[in-house]
């Protein structure tokens, strides 16, 4: 059982990270929604799979017994639910994003970094305003 | 009624006040001398965890670094009264003063190297703060910046070194280390230790190759050049090697690193002094032959070594200082200090001109002056000590070129023929500028005829040098013999070099346009100018603007360790036992599986969505099937939810001209690989934890409370709603939060909702 979950985790993971080294701002969105699928998975599988028993105490009985473990269930749901709203927040943003930039190309937002090659930083240094060195003294 | 402001011009009860600060610490010394036995010894607990005392030790040698840094102190203070008269910023140069003769006093006077340390370490910081006095001009800043960068970074490589050598000895008291280090065999530890404590000392003494600091430290008001940079500080580390002479003085290595640095020093620096016009850049140049021929001093054996170094430190500080002050008084009267506008000042200047005769007739080491007796007792040590043939002339052509530089600051300025464009109008500065050369070169005069007032002084610091035993060398009285023969000989080499100072300067000049700009000093601006060009470099790949690259920073910052990690451990976890899957969870699994490949490979950003969506769809599925309805329902709703708010964004964006995807390659291999990394290595984790033992404790104390204590059978709500709900409470507040956080983004599109955008794809 653990190696299905191992495969659609290893598969949803990587094409998440995939998603999010994209360009595109909507697919990085898009992206941080399949790694939460992913950890979600794997968030499950390390409180152990054993029963497929759901966690409900029958009637009658006084404890749960052989059944799923129902603490990361009770976590996963949690993490369901602040997923959803994390990626639904982050895609607010990159529609603000993509309003104010005019873009939705990665490259091509570049309000706070100078593009590469241009010498913003650090200053360039002026000839001119550099001082006699080493000091001859003050003639 | 006058208005004082605290930038307001000094009166001059100021100034005396000020300079009550060191009278009062040269009649401390002068008391102490008088009446205490010498060592002295103080200590107090510091550190006492650390083994650290303020230890404080004070023998001939401390007493006679105690004797100029309060002398000269003296002079100093009385002479930047009257230097920095009225200069806005005067009270701040007593002030680093003060605190520069604390920090001195306690640097010759500590028993414990890193109390030493610390010291050491003062004097640089304020070295800097007086170097760039004049913080406004960019030459200061710069030189400032280069004396702290260099003595700061040789003060560390010390720390390293009496670190290394208290470990080694077990000792970190200087009284201690002197006596143990000599029983010691030669270890590679103890040289490297000795090595760290060289470099220290050689460039806090501006030895080679690190010399080249001092000139450029020339750009502090000249108080602070004659005090520090001629008198003193500079001094340390000779003082330092003195100090440790006894503990290493056996060592070949050591002498001959002390002997051959010492001897290259003084050759180069007199050599450079031919190259300068400024005055105080000349006196500079000889202060670094002066500190070479110090530490080649050190490196001689035999007690008159140890007295020559004694009497040369003495008498250094007795002329250089004076000389210093000289050149003050030219730029304070004349204005610049180029000698090439400079002559026959003597007319303007009287007092300042015989103040710079008594000066230059002990650094040239005229018969009367302290500078020839000083001189009589090197020349005495050099005969005793086998010394190298380079050794001896490098003090030849000192000995020549200190009588030019003599010549130049004392006749050509001041008696002969003014050169065309030269300054006319001078003026003599008040007692406080004329008082203190004239003084300190009055008591070099009064030492020079009279040697035996100084003899105790000399011999207690020798004695503290060779403790060995005092011979007859400490206990002879000091009486020069003139050598006439080689005195005149010497004279005669001075004033050739005197009178052909222009033609060597230029043929100086001529030689160093072909040697090009080769040296310490470009070595050291290269390395400045290479520290923020690499930071830059750096910068611009690591930080260049792109979204993907710095994902691909954060992940793989995260991937590569763990990785590592579990490379490392890979013995230590073992592999889950593989089993054959439900087919149910098998074929939900394909469905996230079918999803995830397709989000990857489409280029419509509704197909994308599809794909996304049927990986959550996928993922309920198993849950499902792995025995969490609850979890399943959830994540059908929540999935639902989110296909149809992106669904809702893809429509704003199409509104917009946006709903194509970004072109870009389909297939992006270094993403690929980056992924594949990150996804392997968080698969594996999981399947490393999944073979380790699970402790169950906590989820069947939910199992066993969730009915009696809680009245609920669905253990998963229960513990939701019951045991965590503070939990709940919290991922509510997140649900709310971001959609408070969202509301602003969102309403400021309505509002520019009229405004198309600009350069959308079509």
């Amino acid at each position: 059982m653990i190696w299905a979950v191992a495969a659609a985790l290893w598969v949803s993971l990587a094409s998440g990270v995939y998603l999010c080294l994209s360009r595109d701002v909507f697919r990085v969105a898009l992206g941080l929604a399949v790694v939460g699928a992913g950890v979600n998975l794997a968030l499950l599988a390390s409180g152990r799979l054993g029963s497929v028993q759901p966690a409900v105490v029958p009637k009658g009985q006084p404890f749960l017994e052989l059944a799923s473990n129902p603490l990361p269930q009770a976590l996963v749901l949690t993490a369901i639910v602040i997923g959803f709203a994390l990626v639904c927040f982050s895609l607010a943003l990159v529609l603000g994003l993509i309003r104010d930039a005019g873009t939705d190309d990665a490259l091509e937002l570049r309000a706070a970094e100078p593009v590469p090659g241009n010498d913003i930083k650090p200053p360039a240094t002026d000839p001119a305003h550099e001082p006699e060195w080493p000091p001859e003294g003050r003639a | 009624m006058t208005v004082t402001t605290p930038n307001a011009a000094m009166s001059v009860a100021g100034r005396a006040l000020f300079t009550l600060a060191p009278v009062t610490a040269l009649a401390a010394v002068l008391w102490l001398l008088a009446t205490q036995a010498l060592p002295l010894t103080l200590s107090w607990v510091w550190i006492p965890a650390l083994d650290i005392e303020l230890a404080f030790r004070i023998d001939g040698l401390s007493a006679l670094m105690l004797l100029m840094i309060t002398g000269v102190g003296v002079a100093v203070f009385v002479y930047a009264g009257g230097y920095l008269s009225g200069h806005p910023d005067q009270k701040r140069a007593y002030l680093l003063l003060g605190l520069f003769m604390v920090a001195m006093i306690g640097c010759v006077t500590a028993d414990h190297v890193l109390v030493l340390f610390v010291f050491w370490e003062g004097t640089s910081l304020l070295s800097f703060l007086l170097v760039g006095f004049y913080h406004e001009r960019q030459e200061s800043r710069r030189s400032a910046q280069q004396s702290l960068l260099v003595t700061g970074t040789g003060g560390l490589v010390l720390l390293a070194g009496f670190i290394v050598l208290g470990q080694t000895v077990g000792s970190y008291r200087l009284s201690e280390i002197i006596v143990l280090v000599p029983t010691m065999e030669v270890t590679p530890t103890l040289t490297l230790a000795m090595g760290l404590i060289l470099v220290g000392a050689f460039t806090k003494s501006a030895q080679f190759p690190f010399h080249f600091w001092l000139p450029n430290a020339m750009a502090a008001p000249t108080p602070v050049s004659a005090y520090l940079h001629s008198a003193t500080m500079v001094k340390l580390g000779v003082y330092l090697l003195a100090r440790l002479d006894p503990a290493f003085g056996e060592w070949p290595l050591w002498v001959w690193l002390l002997k051959g640095v010492g001897s290259v020093t003084a050759a180069w620096g007199m050599v450079l002094a031919l190259r300068e016009r400024d005055l105080k850049r000349i006196l500079a140049w000889s202060t670094v032959a002066t500190l070479g021929t110090l530490v080649v001093l050190v490196g001689l054996r035999g007690e008159s070594a140890a007295l020559a170094v004694g009497a040369l430190l003495l008498a250094h500080a007795l002329y250089k200082a004076p000389l210093f002050f000289v050149a003050g008084n030219i730029d304070h009267g004349a204005g610049p200090r180029l000698i090439d506008r400079l002559g026959g000042l003597r007319r303007q200047m009287p007092w300042t001109a015989a103040a710079a005769l008594l000066a230059a007739a002990s650094l040239a080491g005229l018969p009367l002056s302290f500078g020839f007796v000083a001189k009589d007792v090197i020349s005495e040590a050099k005969s005793v000590g086998e010394v190298f043939t380079f050794a001896r002339m490098a003090n030849t052509v000192f000995g020549t070129i200190a009588v030019a530089v003599a010549g130049i600051t004392a006749v050509r300025v001041f008696w002969l023929r003014p050169p065309p464009g030269a300054v006319r109008q001078a003026h003599e500065g008040g007692a406080a500028l004329v008082l203190p050369p004239l003084v300190l070169g009055l008591v070099g005069l009064v030492l020079g005829m009279f040697p035996l007032l100084a003899q105790d002084l000399l011999a207690g610091a020798a004695m503290a040098m060779s403790p060995a035993g005092a011979g007859t060398a400490l206990t002879a009285p000091l009486d020069p013999q003139p050598d006439v023969g080689s005195l005149l000989l010497g004279l005669l080499f001075g004033a050739t070099v005197f009178l052909l100072w222009d033609r060597l300067y230029r043929g100086l000049e001529w030689l160093a346009g072909r040697t090009g700009r080769i040296g310490m000093s470009s070595i050291y601006e290269r390395t400045l100018a290479w520290i923020p060009r690499v930071a830059a470099g750096i910068t611009r790949r690591a930080q260049n603007g792109s979204l993907p690259v710095y994902v691909a920073w954060v992940l793989a910052s995260v991937a590569v360790p763990l990785a590592t990690l579990l490379w490392l451990g890979r013995g230590q976890w073992t592999w889950p036992a593989a089993e054959m899957p439900s087919a149910g969870l098998a074929g939900a699994a394909s469905l996230v599986i079918l999803g995830a490949v397709f989000a990857c490979l489409m280029r419509d950003r509704l197909v994308v969505l599809l794909s996304v969506g049927l990986i959550g769809y996928g993922s309920a599925v198993m849950f499902l099937f792995l025995g969490a309805p609850d979890v399943a329902y959830t994540q059908f709703t929540m999935e639902t939810v989110f296909v149809i708010v992106a669904a809702a964004v893809l429509l704003k964006l199409r509104r917009m001209g946006l709903d194509r995807a970004v072109p870009e390659p389909a297939w992006r291999p270094g993403a690929l690989a980056l992924s594949l990394l990150v996804a392997s290595v968080l698969t594996a984790l999981l399947l490393a934890v999944y073979a380790t033992p699970f402790d169950p404790v906590l989820s069947e104390f939910f199992g066993e409370q969730s009915v009696p204590a809680a009245y609920g059978r669905n253990v998963v709500n229960v513990i939701l709603v019951d045991f965590r709900a503070l939990d709940t409470l919290g991922e509510v507040a997140v649900v709310v939060l971001s959609l408070l956080a969202a509301l602003p983004v969102l309403q400021a599109w309505r509002r520019r909702a009229r405004t198309p955008v600009a350069g959308g794809r079509s």
